[in-house]
C-alpha cells in the first residue's frame, strides 16, 4: 500500500465488550486489506485485557474484558496503532485448492458473464485469489477479487442447504464452505478441501490474507 | 437419562478466542445460574447440564454431590420433593426428575465430580453451529471422576427473576434506521416468540416498529452476544451464544451483558422494552 495513508477508521463500541474498529461500510480491496493489516498488529501488540481480535471484510472487532481495560483507553491506544505506521502487506501463506466444478449454477453463471462453461472455469482459475477473511459459519472463507467481468450479483433464491465443501460464487467473489449452510450465492462446484477440523489446533487452514490457487480436479 | 427435553446440552465457561475461525464462544445461556449452581456445591466440575423443559436421570454409581440451579423449576429426588436451587448428595439408585416450574427456560445441574469426556478446541460446551460438544438424549450416559475437593459453601438461595426494560447500547447499524423507528423502538413494546434456542430467540412485533422496514444490503460484519438483528421482513431476532460469527442483516442494538442471562430466561408471551444507556453506565449495572 506503499506510503498512502490509511483513511482513519472509525472506532465504535459494539456492547459493552466489543470494539469495532471499521475501514469502510462496503468491500473495497483498499479496507479489507487495511483491516487485515490492522487486526495482525493488533494481535501482535497484545494489548492489555483484549481476549480475541478478530478481522472482518472490512472491520476489525476486539473483544475485551471491561474490568481490565475500558472502552476510552482501548479506544486511545487503538488509535495509536493505526497511525503507527503504514498498513503491513500480509505475506499470506499460498494453498492450492482442486475444485470439481459441475455445480448446478455453472452454466447460469457461464451465462450471465456470457463465456462457455470451460472458459467460465479458465478465467476463474487464472489468478489466485486472496482469503478476504472467515466470517458466516465455521471456517467459510471469502475469497477475492475476482476482476470486474466475473462480477455476478447473487441468486434471487436462497438454497436451505448446501454441504461442506461446496465452492460457491457471487460479487466478485468465490467462498468455500466448511459446514452445511444456507446460502443466496451460486454453486459453481465442489472440493475436498475442508477448512474446518475442530478435532485440531487452530481448526481452520486458510488466514485473511492467505493466498488460494484454484485448479481443476482432475 | 430416562427424559431429556429439547436443547439438553453439556455446557463449561465456553470457548472463547476461536472467532477469527468461525466458531461462537458459546457456553451458558444463564451465566450467573451456572457460576450459583458451582458456588452451591463450593467447588464443581467445570461442565454443567444445560436443560430447558426439563429431565429424569437415574444414578448408576455414586454417592455424587449435585447442586441445580436456574428459573423455578420442580425438583424430585425418588419422588420426594426438594426446594429449588438444591443441593443434594445422590446416592446410587436415585432417581432425579426436574420438571418446569414457575419460570425460566434454562436450568444447570453442576456436580461435585468432572463430567468426562473429550474437549473440543478446549471446551466441552456444545456449540449447535459448529456442532461441536454433546447434545444429550434418553439412553444416553454420563460418566464422572473421582470426587472433587471442596470447600464450605453458602446455602442455596433462590434468585428472584428480574423485571424492567433491557438495557442496551445503540448498535453497529442504529444509524440505518431512521430517527422516528429508533424512538419506536425504544418506546414500544415487543414479544417473546416460541421461536428460541442457543442461537437467538425471535420477538414479535405487535406494534409493527419495524413494519415496512427496508430491505439493507450490509457488508457481513461482526455479531456479538445480545444484537438485536432485525429480518428483512422486519422481525427482530436478539442473538445468543451460539450465534454466527457475522451477518449481514442490520443491528439496532447490543444488550447489556449484566442483562444478557435475564433475558434468556423469558419465556414466550413476556413482554419486552429495551432502555438505550451509555457504554460507562453498561459497566455499573448488576443484573
Amino acid at each position: 500500500m506503499s506510503d498512502q495513508t490509511a483513511p482513519l477508521p472509525l472506532i465504535m463500541p459494539l456492547g459493552d465488550r466489543g470494539l469495532l474498529v471499521r475501514f469502510g461500510t462496503t468491500l473495497s480491496e483498499a479496507a479489507n486489506r487495511h483491516a487485515v493489516g490492522f487486526a495482525a498488529k493488533a494481535e501482535a501488540a497484545s494489548l492489555s485485557g483484549v481476549v480475541d481480535v478478530v478481522p472482518n471484510l472490512a472491520s476489525v472487532l476486539i473483544r475485551y474484558v471491561p474490568s481490565i481495560v475500558e472502552f476510552e483507553r482501548l479506544a486511545g491506544e487503538v488509535r495509536l496503532l493505526v497511525s503507527a505506521s503504514e498498513v503491513d502487506t500480509i505475506d499470506g501463506r499460498v494453498h492450492a485448492v482442486a475444485v470439481e466444478f459441475a455445480g448446478e449454477d455453472l452454466d447460469e453463471v457461464a451465462a450471465i458473464v456470457g463465456v462457455s462453461r470451460s472458459a467460465f472455469v479458465a478465467m476463474h482459475c487464472a489468478e489466485p485469489l486472496r482469503v478476504l477473511a472467515t466470517g458466516f459459519a465455521p471456517g467459510f472463507v471469502y475469497l477475492g477479487f475476482h476482476p470486474e467481468a466475473l462480477r455476478v450479483p447473487r441468486r434471487a433464491a436462497v438454497r436451505s442447504q448446501v454441504p461442506a465443501g461446496t465452492v460457491l460464487f457471487a460479487a466478485g467473489q468465490t467462498a468455500i464452505t466448511s459446514t452445511d449452510i444456507p446460502t443466496g450465492w451460486h454453486v459453481i462446484g465442489r472440493t475436498e478441501f475442508r477448512n474446518f477440523d475442530p478435532t485440531v489446533e487452530p481448526p481452520t487452514r486458510l488466514a485473511a490474507g492467505d493466498m488460494v490457487r484454484f485448479e481443476v480436479a482432475r | 437419562m430416562t427424559r431429556v427435553g429439547p436443547l439438553t446440552t453439556l455446557q463449561d465457561a465456553g470457548r472463547p478466542g476461536w472467532l477469527a475461525h468461525g466458531i461462537s464462544a458459546s457456553g451458558p445461556m444463564d451465566r450467573a445460574a451456572f457460576e450459583r449452581a458451582g458456588l452451591w456445591l463450593g467447588g464443581a466440575g467445570s461442565t454443567a447440564i444445560e436443560f430447558t423443559s426439563g429431565l429424569a436421570f437415574v444414578l448408576e454409581g455414586g454417592p455424587l454431590s449435585m447442586a441445580a440451579d436456574g428459573g423455578g423449576y420442580a425438583l424430585t429426588i425418588n419422588d420426594k420433593a426438594i426446594a429449588w436451587p438444591a443441593r443434594v448428595v445422590l446416592k446410587p439408585g436415585d432417581a432425579v426428575d426436574i420438571r418446569p416450574g414457575s419460570w425460566g427456560n434454562w436450568g444447570y445441574l453442576r456436580f461435585g465430580a468432572e463430567i468426562e469426556g473429550e474437549l473440543a478446541l478446549g471446551s466441552r460446551a456444545a456449540n449447535s453451529i459448529a456442532g461441536l460438544g454433546r447434545v444429550l438424549g434418553v439412553g444416553d450416559r454420563l460418566a464422572f471422576g473421582p470426587e472433587l475437593e471442596r470447600s464450605r459453601a453458602p446455602h442455596p438461595r433462590a434468585t428472584e427473576q428480574g423485571q424492567g426494560p433491557f438495557r442496551v447500547i445503540w448498535g453497529l447499524h442504529a444509524d440505518t434506521f431512521d430517527h422516528a423507528t429508533r424512538g419506536r423502538f425504544i418506546e414500544g413494546s415487543f414479544r417473546v416468540s416460541a421461536r428460541m434456542d442457543r442461537m437467538g430467540t425471535r420477538l414479535d412485533d405487535p406494534g409493527g416498529v419495524f413494519a415496512g422496514q427496508r430491505v439493507l444490503s450490509l457488508l457481513s460484519d461482526a455479531i456479538v452476544p445480545g444484537d438485536i438483528q432485525i429480518l428483512g421482513d422486519g422481525t427482530p431476532i436478539v442473538l445468543m451464544r451460539d450465534h454466527q460469527p457475522t451477518g449481514g442483516y442490520p443491528r439496532i442494538a447490543t444488550l447489556v451483558s449484566a442483562d444478557i442471562d435475564r433475558f434468556a430466561q423469558l419465556r414466550p408471551s413476556s413482554d419486552v422494552r429495551f432502555e438505550p444507556v451509555t457504554l460507562k453506565h453498561a459497566l455499573g449495572l448488576t443484573p
